[in-house]
């Protein structure tokens, strides 16, 4: 059987960065095949995908869809191939119906007006003859995410796709809707089209894959039959060491607690309340788990404990002060710490040098500084011992932080929020697009941090890290915190069912502590 | 912390640079053409009135040219940057490029704290207005207070007094003038969170006017064709180094030229900029808030005050420029004066030179010495205008930064790999 796409000796080179991305790659998937393509961030997988879909021209290469030579120059020869690509970022049109965005370039016209009737029609044929049951009418915006994403898949479809690629399609699913996209991709795959699942979620391949290709630094390590591989043996190939996948942690030995929040009420930017009355303390020495679906109000909840967005009622102590309208600086004086969610844009400033990213939180008091004027010896020893402790790799001291990695990028971001042992953490999705080796090394850092007593609020939309970090679990549901749970008795099942809204029958009464 | 990191980036912007204006010419030489001259010959006129001596003909000339001694007949070759009959072209371009200094800076400072602040053209003419007025009218004051009718008359003692304070009255005048006009543009950002290059372009068109205004009505000394303001008093002058402080040592260097102390304030003022924004915390705040405000917000850095700390340093930047062409240069503002548009050629000036404090003192004497040659710029039937079109391209393939440099980088990745069997491993880290 001729393999629906082929790509023989890829190789791609980044002069911007002086990356060799992709080296000598080669991938075949049959058509009815779901083939995984995992590797550590900066393996290469996305630029491959990249060059399949047209947006990235390789230097050296060749590629064959369905056993025919292909020149895909651009995404409109992808599509004229029959490829079909979903994004991790959904390119939807937020106020425009489902018929008119799968319809959007195609559209049913009568005498040059678009005929809305005709479109949900094929729209609804179209979604019926896969089983994909969506409201053709219905907007976007007032969709969640995993129908947004059905319509993502129904729009690539409606194209003719027979070669799917879904970019890491599972980030922002709750763990229902994971479990009706793999049915989907199940659907897709018998019905005899290729399926390309962009990953490096493991346990996605073991559910979903047939086959699995492991990229590692630009090349291909292996290609292997899904099933024959463990978890284990594929983030050991992936990373090229040995894993510890499972995170060691001794039980917790709370102690006062250190900050407390009661009645929070916060709006999102535009006025909207989105946390609704959340209370709840973290103690020294725990880590307590905030899981839910992104969008629930973390976001929110987390800027205001850090005071980066103001309360409109409740109070927040720390350290038995009052803190519910200080200033961020004084948090941070007083020892709060925080791992924010959006590394590239909150976390660091990536125009400027790693020693003055180090520094940002305590540039002003000494030793760095006194007066107006730097210590620069103290800056640059200071930032040498980060570099040391956390293993930065390819960094220098008044280097540019640009190049480097997500995993080292968030590691100057340890390195600055950790030091001086803060005794409270806000850790907001400290792993997110990070590469397993990476998040063994957060995961490892954070409970060193908690053994040495800090309280640690841990927010996550990975289930399987909230559960294997979390003294206590609280999930929050549309702005309230809807059960706070015992992180060792905790199931995945009663998590996932307060993360979806629903109630246990014998949950812990809403926003009290444990 | 420092301003560039490396050698091989060194050399990799001023590779761009000169890559930049090699190509601004190029592209410029179309519209030569067009208007029927040689570009070469054009060229070559454009750049001997700029940076050439006197007699210059051909790019040659403007590095060493063979002249002949009048009284002798003897030829001889010279550093024709360094020569000039009748004062130096070295000497000129830095007295034009004074003002582009100080204004460039004052846009650096504002940029490099995320202000697009545009607003120099009217911090520019204000900070000249303060020092017009005050250039004038203090002496004035001070003489009938003291009952002298007569300034001629005026003891020495009160005179050496005066030199040194008046100037420094305008100075200081024009940069708070300069300084507040400026806030006004930070304040209106920080707290109503309006866009800064559209409050500064507003504010320098009110600020143009009433200055305007201003010189024809109100500060109006004579009935003299163009309304100008009354000169200064000699006390408030910043006497150029040909009449003042080198006057009797009959440099013929700086003959001709009005450069002065001007000059030596705007590089004085480009060390403190550059010591203020990368060795103090107060210019790390600043630098920190440009790019990422979420992040400086987040680290708990006073970014509202960085911002207003700013524009505050920025405009007394630029009126410091406006007073400097008043009392080092011009000695009065004649209305519509030729220091107006400083303002603006400091910003090209300062994108030209990527914001770097360094860069600026290399692209202000080179912008001057290209406006100057514009000026004096007479070739067939080519327009004056062709320096600015001449820079206008400059600025545009120097902006092409990121591709020139791919550009760069491939070509020598190319050699590379040519001459190295393997290629090497990729360098991104990923851990």
């Amino acid at each position: 059987m001729t393999n629906a796409v082929e790509m023989r000796g890829i190789r791609k080179y980044f002069a911007s960065t002086d990356t060799l991305a992709v080296d000598g790659v080669d991938l075949a998937v049959a058509p009815g095949e779901v083939h995984a393509l995992v590797g550590e961030n900066g393996a290469g997988k996305t630029t491959l995908m990249s060059i399949l879909y047209g947006m990235v021209s390789p230097d050296e290469g060749e590629i064959l869809i369905n056993g025919k030579q292909a020149s895909i120059k651009h995404p409109n020869d992808a599509i004229r191939s029959g490829i079909g690509m979903v994004h991790q970022h959904f390119k939807l049109v937020p106020s425009f119906t489902v018929a008119e965005n799968i319809m959007l370039g195609v559209e049913r016209n009568t005498a040059g007006f678009v005929n809305a009737r005709a479109e949900s029609n094929d729209v609804r044929i179209l979604a019926d003859a896969f089983g994909l049951a969506v409201d053709p009418d219905q907007k976007i915006e007032d969709l969640p995410v995993g129908m947004q994403q059905r319509v993502e898949i129904l729009k690539t479809l409606q194209r003719e796709a027979q070669i799917l690629i879904l970019d890491e399609p599972t980030a922002v699913l709750t763990p229902q809707e994971v479990n009706e996209l793999y049915t989907v991709i199940r659907r897709l795959a018998d019905s005899g089209r290729a399926v390309i699942l962009i990953t490096h979620k493991l346990l996605e391949v073991k559910a979903a894959a047939d086959q699995v290709t492991i990229m590692r630094r630009g090349k291909r390590v292996g290609t292997y039959p899904a099933a024959n591989l463990t978890i284990n043996e594929m983030a050991n190939q992936m990373v090229g060491r040995t894993v510890l996948l499972e995170v060691e942690k001794q039980p917790a030995k709370p102690g006062e607690p250190v900050i407390s929040a009661k009645n929070l009420l916060v709006a999102a930017t535009g006025g909207v309340p989105a946390v609704f009355g959340v209370s709840f303390e973290v103690r020294s020495g725990e880590i307590l788990g905030i899981a839910g679906v992104s969008g629930n109000g973390q976001t929110e909840l987390v800027d205001a404990i850090a005071g980066l967005r103001p309360v409109e009622s409740g109070e927040i102590h720390f350290l038995n002060q009052p803190i519910t309208h200080s200033s961020v600086r004084e948090r941070r004086s007083a020892g709060m710490a925080h791992i924010p969610e959006d590394r590239m844009e909150t976390g660091l400033n990536l125009k400027t040098t790693l020693d003055e990213n180090v520094i940002s939180t305590s540039y002003h008091r000494p030793p760095f500084s006194r007066g107006w004027r730097f210590q620069f010896d103290e800056v640059r020893s200071f930032t040498q011992r980060v570099i040391d402790a956390f293993q930065i790799k390819s960094a220098s001291v008044s280097g540019s932080v640009r190049t480097l990695s997500g995993g080292n990028l968030q590691k100057i971001v340890l390195g600055r929020e950790l030091n001086g042992h803060p005794k409270f953490i806000i850790a907001n999705q400290p792993t997110r697009g990070l590469d397993v080796g990476s998040i063994e090394f957060v995961h490892k850092t954070l409970i060193a941090e908690r053994d040495a007593g800090a309280a640690i609020l841990l927010v996550s939309v990975e289930l399987e890290e909230i559960m294997s970090l979390s003294d206590r679990i609280a999930v929050m549901y549309e702005g309230r915190i809807t059960g706070i749970l015992d992180g060792e008795t905790a199931s995945e099942q009663e998590i996932a069912i307060l993360m979806a809204g629903g109630h246990l029958p014998d949950s812990v009464p809403m926003g009290s502590p444990s | 912390m420092s301003e560039q990191t490396g050698i091989r980036r060194t050399l990799e912007t001023i590779g761009v640079a000169l890559l930049a204006i090699f190509l601004g010419l190029l592209a410029s030489s179309i519209f030569v053409i067009i208007a029927g001259s040689n570009p070469v010959d054009a060229y070559q006129r454009l750049f001997c009135e700029g940076f050439g001596a006197k007699g210059c003909q051909t790019f040659g000339d403007l590095l060493i040219q063979t002249v002949v001694d009048e009284d002798t007949g003897e030829s001889q070759a010279v550093f024709s940057l360094f020569y000039g009959e009748g004062g130096h072209k070295l000497a000129l371009i830095l007295e034009r490029a004074t003002p582009l200094i100080l204004t460039a800076l004052s846009a650096t400072v504002a940029f490099k704290a995320g202000m697009f602040s545009i607003g120099m053209d009217g911090q520019f003419v204000l900070g000249a207005l303060a020092a017009a007025f005050l250039g004038y009218w203090l002496p004035n004051q001070i003489y009938a207070i003291a009952g002298i009718t007569d300034p001629e008359l005026a003891p020495e003692g009160l005179k050496t007094i005066m030199h040194i304070l008046m100037p420094a009255a305008c100075l200081g005048a024009a940069m708070i003038v300069g300084a507040f006009y400026s806030w006004i543009a930070g304040f209106l950002k920080v707290k109503l969170n309006i866009n800064v290059l559209i409050s500064t372009i507003i504010l320098n068109a009110i600020a143009v006017q009433f200055v305007g205004y201003m010189v024809n009505y109100p500060l109006r000394s004579d009935m003299n064709n163009i309304a100008r303001t009354a000169r200064i008093d000699d006390t408030a002058w910043l006497i150029p180094f040909n009449r003042g402080l080198f006057a009797n040592a009959d440099i013929e260097w700086f003959s001709g030229s009005r450069l002065g102390v001007g000059f030596i304030i705007a590089v004085i003022a480009a060390i403190l900029v550059w010591y203020f924004l990368y060795r103090t915390t107060k210019g790390y705040e600043q630098r920190m808030v440009n790019g990422s405000p979420l992040f400086a917000r987040f680290s708990g850095i006073p970014s509202s005050r960085a911002m207003l700390r700013a524009m505050l340093i920025s405009g007394a930047l630029s009126g410091i420029a406006g007073a400097i062409e008043v009392i080092g240069v011009e000695r009065r503002i004649v209305d519509g004066f030729a220091g107006a548009g400083s303002g603006f050629d400091g910003v090209l000036v300062a994108i030209l030179a990527r914001e770097s404090i360094f860069g600026i003192l290399f692209v202000a004497p080179f912008f001057a010495g290209l406006e100057q040659g514009a000026i004096n710029f007479q070739f067939g039937n080519l327009p004056r205008q062709l320096g600015n079109i001449i820079i206008a391209f400059i600025i545009l393939f120097n902006s092409m930064e990121y591709f020139l440099r791919n550009r760069i980088a491939a070509i020598w990745r190319k050699r590379h790999v040519l001459s190295s069997p393997a290629a090497p491993a990729p360098t991104e880290a990923s851990s």
